[in-house]
């Protein structure tokens, strides 16, 4: 008589009982064994923590008796918020610099949805479908090439990603304002664009957008350095300025509306006279 | 027929003792069976070959449980208001008193565990635990990991700081920027058109209720899965709890592909 070849589903409910029996009759007991080393482990994690904390603070406020002082592993507190000033650049936890990085990547309006939504979509559903997808029953990692080189490019992708975020440069207000001479000698600029091009260089606008190669390319911000050869006209310039989302739905440029409407026409001129190099 | 003599005084006195212990741990054992479970809970087998990363989850665990204690603390303190916020973050670092190292500890330890959280999940995926019947537990796991990410994103806006704020602007803007329920969820994250002091409440409520009772709810999920399936041993290990032991023939190798084991390999 044939031997009857047992389905996957059977083989594994085997494999499982075969492991409570094992459990059972060769296992330790959780307690004190196993729970020993959890209990080490924990201990250090709650010192790691301490630790930290005494770092920041005796780093920080402790030798200057100002929060604000950056010391080793950061400050205190940055100064209070501000709706007003726009020159902040934003910037994230660590945690999530890989996806403020990956959005460099991809540019608006095109692709930008790729980055926030899209790629961390795809890698939550490929989480949630790993076991899945992954049937086999064979656990050891050398028997399993597929999932640990796929192991092996995540967490170098996501450790390059964090590490580009880390040290990406920011454009400071200070830095970016000396350029806009040379801004107005390669465009051209007329003088009445002048008090706006200082203003894009101090409002915060090159955190996310660049000009003739200053600037943040954050977030997917376009490049500006011809953005006065689509015409948008100066009434469309100041819209947009005060509320983004309302002129592109979906924009994540925040609004500058706080700047108040003069500030805003001055920016508006600046951009319809940029032409692009001349 | 044995002799009997009287227990010595020093006999009574012990046996009282253990009975005036015991006494309450009977009482709640006869009416809730808890002792009985906390002895299950103790006592019950796990492989005998355990290996030091298997204790990540249980340093996951204890550094939420640090992030829940230093956040109550906090939450006496701390005033949800675009008005008070930043002051009293300042009151609370530089004048309560040890204020600093519960801030300092629930500040850093939001970020050891957010890395604990990726390591356990590293461990889990190297030991191919997520396999039957663990399944369900690696989805439960996936959860906290989102729901720990985005206790990492609302804990950010509360101290009300330039670096807080313009963060929150732009991590808003960009959830706005989904498909369909994007700009709904951007409205309701801000509890408005503008970030104002309705985002601070709203931010605050998600942070120290609705996210962490989520987070709660899922470990409790996760541990009751832990406790009922067992923990894996090491994949490589040679007392690999649960490994088929078949006597079979050596393979023979035929140029550069082997033949197949019988039964797919080992669990
Ligand atoms: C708050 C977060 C979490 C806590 C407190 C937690 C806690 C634990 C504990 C105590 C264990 C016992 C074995 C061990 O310590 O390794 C465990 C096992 C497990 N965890 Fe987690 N965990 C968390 C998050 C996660 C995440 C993010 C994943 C994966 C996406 C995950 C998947 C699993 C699986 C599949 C097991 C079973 C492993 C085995 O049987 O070997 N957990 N967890």
């Amino acid at each position: 008589m044939a031997e009857e070849k047992p389905t996957p589903l059977e083989l594994r409910r085997a494999g499982f009982a075969r492991y409570k029996k094992d459990v059972k009759e060769r296992g330790k007991s959780f307690y004190p064994f196993a729970m020993f080393e959890d209990t080490v482990m924990s201990l250090v994690v709650v010192a790691v923590i301490v630790g930290l904390a005494v770092l920041w603070k005796w780093t920080s406020y402790g030798p200057h008796h100002d929060g604000l002082h950056k010391g080793v592993i950061g400050p205190e507190y940055a100064p209070p918020a501000d709706p007003g000033t726009v020159s902040f650049v934003p910037r994230p936890d660590w945690y999530f610099y890989f996806l403020f990085y990956l959005l460099r990547i991809f540019k608006w309006p095109e692709s930008v949805f790729l980055g926030t939504i899209g790629v961390p979509t795809i890698a939550l559903i490929l989480l949630l479908a790993l076991p899945f997808m992954d049937v086999r029953l064979e656990r050891r990692p050398s028997r399993r090439p597929v999932a640990m080189v796929a192991a092996v490019l995540t967490i170098m992708s996501m450790a390059i990603l964090t590490w580009k975020g880390a040290t990406a440069k920011e454009a400071l207000a200070s830095e970016v304002i000396a350029d806009v001479p040379s801004w107005v000698k390669t465009e051209k600029l007329p003088a009445a664009a002048v008090p706006g091009a200082k203003l894009f260089a101090t409002a915060g606008c090159t955190a996310c957008h660049t000009y003739l190669g200053t600037g943040g390319s954050n977030l997917g911000a376009p490049d500006l350095t011809n953005i006065g050869t689509r015409n948008l006209g100066i009434s469309f310039q100041i819209r947009h300025l005060e509320c983004p989302s309302c002129v592109n739905p979906g924009s994540p440029m925040p609004k500058f509306a706080s700047l108040g409407t003069a500030r805003l026409r001055q920016l508006a001129i600046f951009l319809e006279s940029s032409k692009g190099k001349q | 027929m044995a002799i009997r003599r009287a227990p010595s005084k020093a006999q009574v006195r012990r046996e009282q003792m253990l009975a005036a212990v015991n006494y309450p741990l009977d009482w709640l054992e006869e009416r809730s069976g808890l002792v009985g479970g906390v002895r299950y809970f103790l006592f019950r087998k796990v492989p005998s070959d355990t290996n030091w990363m298997q204790t990540l989850g249980s340093a996951t665990l204890t550094a939420f449980i640090v992030q829940a204690l230093t956040g109550v603390i906090l939450a006496m303190y701390y005033k949800p208001s675009p008005h008070d916020a930043y002051a009293s973050i300042q009151n609370i670092t530089d004048h309560v008193t040890m204020g600093w190292l519960v801030r300092g500890m629930h500040k850093w330890g939001a970020s050891v565990f957010i890395i604990l959280l990726f390591l356990h999940m590293g461990r889990v995926f190297l030991f191919g635990a997520y396999k039957y019947p663990r399944e369900l537990n690696w989805i439960v796991g996936v959860l906290l990991l989102v729901l720990g990410l985005t206790e990492g994103f609302t804990g950010y806006l509360l101290p009300w700081d330039q670096t807080a704020y313009w963060a929150s602007v732009v991590g808003i803007n960009l959830n706005g920027t989904a498909p369909f329920l994007g700009p709904w969820l951007a409205q309701f994250l801000r509890g408005g058109q503008e970030i104002s002091g309705d985002t601070l409440s709203r931010f605050y409520s998600l942070h120290m209720l609705i996210i962490p009772g989520g987070i709660i709810a899922l470990i409790t999920l996760h541990l009751y899965l832990v406790i009922r399936l067992g923990v894996t041993s090491p994949p490589w290990s040679k007392e690999a709890a649960g490994r088929e032991v078949v006597e079979e023939p050596a393979p023979v190798r035929t140029g550069l592909t082997r033949p197949a084991p019988h039964g797919g390999g080992r669990d």
